[in-house]
């Protein structure tokens, strides 16, 4: 993972069978996420991290590469809705669950 | 209500404690993290610790997984918020009744350590949002690139990953510290993972093992090594004669899993999934830990894998939930987290009660 601001790409990578995704796996080790999906026809894909020049690399026969986004600047807004200061630190303050309570 | 901050998940857990003082009860863990937090699990239950067998719950072990924590602490305010007013739970279509919550609390020791890598947290929610380990710099020889280790590669599960696995496997764990899943210099290196083992120990009557993560939408059972098979005992992680033939995930080498804690394992996970699906619809799978990448040092393997090294420990079934989707990733919105939450929360419900069937 490479320094702040600079661009992680959410990529989708497509490849034409699953042993070509995992020797490209393999070889380039990108950091994934999630579980790769394989179509109907055996083609495989999964979604990755990585930097623009990783993106790159990872073009190879039988592999397709497609940017969904770049992850760390939308990380980076997502940052936003993080809480600030301590919302449970008045004495009467406790966190409530989710669920309605029937 | 967003995002939990690292002070807000701590006072979370000591606010609970306070406010529920005859169902809960704050446990220090005995390590603070690299960065010198102190941190804190809760015990939920009504009979006096160690009365009951024990669920351990943990969550906030990938820094950039935020919603895990969220997911651990609404988790048990409802559980201690409905027992104490005598209801139950409604997540959407799935319901829980009053006697399903009593059950929980009444027959069950619920430890839930909802935030076990605070420095990895604080650092992917200020600087680096997609940041994934601890903040170890001690194997980084000054490069901020090579900092951290993968707190979920460091348990003491085949952590010799090139002797034990097939030369092609490639699972998904590194000796080079400037990867995203540097196992660390050696098992349990880390303090975050000793606090994890630390629960299992202090808890010996532990049964029961999640650590909750993001994304894909699944219920992961053990082996994460290669696929599960119940035919033949020879096959473990402890024989050496299977050295450098796991994780191909093909006929030379299966994982032994006894047939009976398979099927085990595959109910309660079923189950969660079908407690989630009744929520809102989502589907999510079970399946074994293989199934998503091959791994060693993974913390439900070490978990279930200790009553094999250790006959005098108790056996632990241990699970992973994956919690979302691509579409979210590790940071949806606030808005979609919340669904996310009372879908998973329904699902570890439904897990504890079929735990406890």
């Amino acid at each position: 993972m490479s320094s702040t601001c600079q661009p992680i790409l959410r990529v989708r990578v497509h490849a034409r069978d699953a042993e070509t995704l995992r020797a490209l796996l393999r070889d380039t080790r990108p950091d994934v996420g999630g579980i790769a999906h394989r179509a109907d026809d055996g083609s495989c894909s999964i979604v990755a991290y990585v930097s623009p020049d990783q993106a790159e690399a990872l073009e190879r026969e039988g592999v397709s590469v497609t940017t969904i986004d770049d992850a760390a600047a939308k990380g980076r807004a997502r940052q936003a809705e993080v809480g600030d200061g301590d919302r449970f630190a008045p004495a009467d303050a406790v966190p409530h669950g989710l669920a309605d309570k029937i | 209500m967003s995002y939990l901050n690292i002070t807000e998940v701590e006072s979370a857990v000591t606010s609970l404690a306070t406010a529920f003082p005859g169902t809960s009860e704050l446990i220090d863990l005995p390590e603070p993290s690299v960065e010198e937090r102190a941190c804190h699990a809760l015990r939920i239950g009504a009979a006096p610790s160690g009365t009951n067998d024990c669920a351990v719950l943990i969550g906030g072990v990938h820094a950039r997984e935020w919603g895990s924590c969220e997911i651990l602490i609404h988790l048990v305010a409802d559980l201690l918020e409905a027992y104490d007013a005598g209801t139950g739970l409604g997540y959407g279509g799935t319901t829980f009744t009053a006697d399903d919550v009593r059950k929980i609390l009444r027959e069950l020791d619920l430890v839930v350590f909802p935030l076990v890598n605070p420095d990895g947290r604080r650092y992917s929610q200020t600087v680096e949002p997609l940041w994934r380990k601890n903040r170890n710099p001690a194997r980084s020889g000054g490069d901020p690139e090579r900092i951290g280790v993968d707190i979920n590669r460091n348990y003491d599960f085949l952590f010799d990953f090139a002797t034990a696995f097939h030369p092609t496997a490639a699972p998904r764990v590194s000796t080079d510290p400037g990867d995203i899943v540097y196992q660390g210099p050696e098992p349990f290196s880390e303090p975050e993972t000793r606090n994890v083992r630390w629960l299992f120990d202090t808890w010996p009557r532990t049964r029961w093992f999640v650590d909750v993560h993001s994304y894909s939408e699944d219920m992961l059972t053990v082996w994460g090594d290669d696929e599960n098979q119940s035919d033949d005992g020879l096959q473990n992680f402890l024989n050496p004669d299977f050295d450098h033939l796991r994780g191909l995930g093909a006929d030379v080498y299966g994982e032994f899993l006894a047939k009976s804690d398979a099927d085990d394992s595959t109910v309660l996970a079923e189950r969660f999934c079908a407690a989630v699906h009744g929520v809102r619809g989502r589907t999510y799978r079970a399946m074994s830990g293989y199934q998503l990448y091959p791994t060693s040092g993974t913390s439900d393997d070490y978990a279930y894998s200790r009553h094999i090294v250790d006959r005098r420990k108790g056996k632990i079934l241990g699970f992973t939930v994956e919690w979302g989707d691509e579409a979210g990733g590790f940071h949806p919105p606030w808005a979609e987290m919340k669904r996310i939450v009372r879908d998973v929360d329904a699902g570890l419900v439904q897990f504890c009660l079929a735990a406890l069937a």
